[in-house]
């Protein structure tokens, strides 16, 4: 497939927003969101003299949860560093990260990649650092001066970041592994990483390289003989998923296109625009960056024993691709319908619910499929039609298991099921009153169906006779004769046996 | 240290310095790094860095606390707008932003 000369190489950061209540070093609040501005914001944060920042448990816990799920060597010490550079979103003059010895390191995400094979993602590291400020920028109207406006709330919220090694070798494959990511660490609750909110950022590096002339050893990309290696753009502002496949995609028609006609690649820094579809220079990085890095001599070093970790490991929960195994072998289900049922933790706890309840009536293997077919069908249409959460307030479990079950018997056809579905989300009814009386139409209709049925076969004695002689189609159009007389409530399966049982009888 | 070293030191703080200062500080920095260069002749081997260790469990509960009213942040900036801070000049400078 791929024809190009060149082998595309990959590396990811990915930024999160930890759920915690309070910030990294200090007790303000981290909820941000649409808040006025300045108002979570304390000493630590604006870096004033003699204050202390002090490590949120909380914090660490959840990025050390992040590195188990993600098979990582968990350190026995934590180690906070500064990273200095000057700007307004960090007024202490540094960001409080951790350079040479993270938290999490070593590990690795499994992912499928475009030929739904299992590729290994590798992980370098995973360590825990501070959200800066948001700042916008303007221009003073009447000077003409340029200006930015900053917002201290976000400064000091929990961040994790993980970078993997650069053994990316497609935009499906990056697209793959930040959506595995972001399922991860809302399983796990660590963050409800919601890409438009700024809650999880994906910044993915790209070079290409020409083929056989490199190799990947210890997690480096290194030149084999001569060969120079090309540098590697970093792309930022991806506000989507998508966008992380998009946007690489692109670089690599940029790049290849730079190097076909011979131009000297230089490593820079480029702005995904979701607009117009494309990245825009931001900055060259000519030199390497120079963050002066140093022990913050305000933390000590953090020991966290064996204990502590097999404590956190508690919250460890059943992950996607864990859940996912479980779908294929335990339900027999579908790789497509396991995928979409456990691409979000509480669809997979809501579809699971309903596979109990419905195996004290059927198979369990029935019921995973009857409940599967149902979710992944009528129930993600109707509630997305209605724009409404799949969540037992909406729809209750007990309710869509009642609905599902009558169906399986054969009481309520599939339309007259969906029907009333649709009917309890968009008039907001009881979903149970609704197959109640549904079904007690159905077997009001099937006790006076005989009836009608004689009726029918009284006065239709044409079709009757091309049934009799043969012309089973025939019983098509008795049946819906059936139906125009109950104006539809009858069952149509019934319906059709009691009119072949009175025929041939 | 020569002044192209103390003028990237400077440029990374932000700081602009007149050719008549570089001359001035390059020295002066100068002396500094020789004293510290005194300290690094001191044989540390086997010595484990004095810093204070101390357990997970003491570390701060997720809980929160109040924070400082917006005229108490405030008090350090010289300029401020719709309860934003405010600041002039081109900062989308060379050093990226987190």
């Amino acid at each position: 497939m791929n024809t190009s000369k060149y082998d595309v190489i990959i590396g990811l950061e990915i930024h999160i927003q930890s759920k915690t209540e309070s910030k990294m070093f200090c007790s303000c609040s981290t909820n941000y969101f649409s808040k006025e501005p300045n108002i979570n914001v304390c000493p630590v944060c604006l870096g004033l003299p003699g204050a202390l920042p002090v490590p949120n448990k909380r914090a660490i816990e959840l990025c050390i949860l992040l590195g188990l799920a993600t098979n990582c060597d968990i350190d026995n010490e934590i180690h906070f560093d500064r990273k200095h550079y000057f700007y307004p979103d960090l007024p202490k003059g540094y960001q409080i990260s951790q350079y040479k010895k993270p938290i999490c390191s070593d590990g690795y995400v499994d992912i499928k990649d475009e030929n739904n094979e299992t590729y290994r993602i590798e992980i370098e590291r995973i360590h825990q650092e501070e959200d800066v400020a948001k700042s916008t920028h303007h221009i003073e109207q009447s000077t003409g001066m340029e200006y930015s406006l900053i917002d201290y709330n976000k400064s000091g919220i929990p961040l994790i970041e993980i970078v993997t090694k650069p053994n990316i070798t497609s935009a499906y494959q990056a697209r793959e592994y930040a959506n595995k990511i972001r399922q991860i660490v809302r399983y796990l609750g660590i963050s409800d990483a919601d890409m438009e909110k700024g809650q999880m950022r994906c910044e993915p590096n790209i070079s290409l390289q020409e083929k056989g002339k490199w190799e990947y050893k210890d997690g480096k990309i290194l030149a084999i003989g001569e060969y120079q290696l090309n540098p590697k753009s970093e792309v930022k502002n991806i506000g989507s998923i998508s966008a992380v496949e998009k946007s690489i995609l692109y670089e690599i028609e940029r790049i290849e296109k730079e190097l076909d006609e011979g131009k000297k690649i230089i490593q820079q820094t480029r702005g995904w625009n979701a607009d117009k579809g494309i990245t825009e220079f931001q900055r060259s990085k000519e030199t390497a960056d120079d963050y002066r890095y140093m022990p913050d001599p305000d933390i000590p070093i953090i020991e966290i024993s064996d204990e502590d970790i097999e404590r956190i490991s508690e919250e460890i929960v059943e992950l996607p691709n864990e859940k996912k195994e479980r779908y294929l072998t335990e339900y027999s289900l579908s790789e497509y319908d396991s995928n979409v049922l456990t691409a979000n933790k509480n669809i997979s706890e809501y579809f699971e619910d309903i596979v109990n309840i419905l195996s004290t009536e059927m198979d369990t293997l029935k019921a995973a499929k009857a409940t599967s077919n149902w979710i992944t069908g009528a129930v993600f249409s109707i509630s997305n039609d209605n724009k409404i959460e799949i969540n037992e307030d909406n729809i209750p479990k007990q309710s869509l298991a009642y609905l599902i079950l009558e169906y399986e018997k054969k009481i309520l056809t599939r339309n007259k099921a969906e029907e009333l579905l649709r009917e309890s989300l968009e008039q907001k009814k009881d979903l149970k009153i609704l197959i109640e009386n549904a079904t007690k139409e159905s077997q009001d209709s099937t006790s006076n169906i005989e009836s009608i049925v004689d009726e029918v076969i009284n006065t239709n004695p044409k079709a009757v006779n091309d049934f009799k002689s043969g012309k089973e189609s025939t019983i098509g159009f008795l049946v819906g004769q059936v139906m125009q007389r109950t104006k539809g409530n009858a069952n149509p399966n019934i319906a059709k046996s009691v009119l072949i049982k009175k025929l041939n009888g | 240290m020569d002044k192209n070293t103390l003028k990237h030191i400077a440029e990374l703080s932000r700081i602009n310095l007149t050719d008549e200062e570089l001359e001035k500080f390059t020295p002066q920095m100068q002396t500094i790094l020789d004293s510290a260069k005194e300290l690094q002749k001191i044989d540390t081997k086997g010595i484990n860095p004095m810093k204070k260790h101390i357990p997970f469990t003491a570390l701060r509960e997720d809980v929160i606390e109040n924070s400082l009213s917006q005229e108490e942040v405030f008090r350090n900036a010289k300029h401020k707008e719709n309860g934003y801070v405010k600041v002039y000049g081109k900062i989308f400078g060379a050093i990226e932003e987190s």
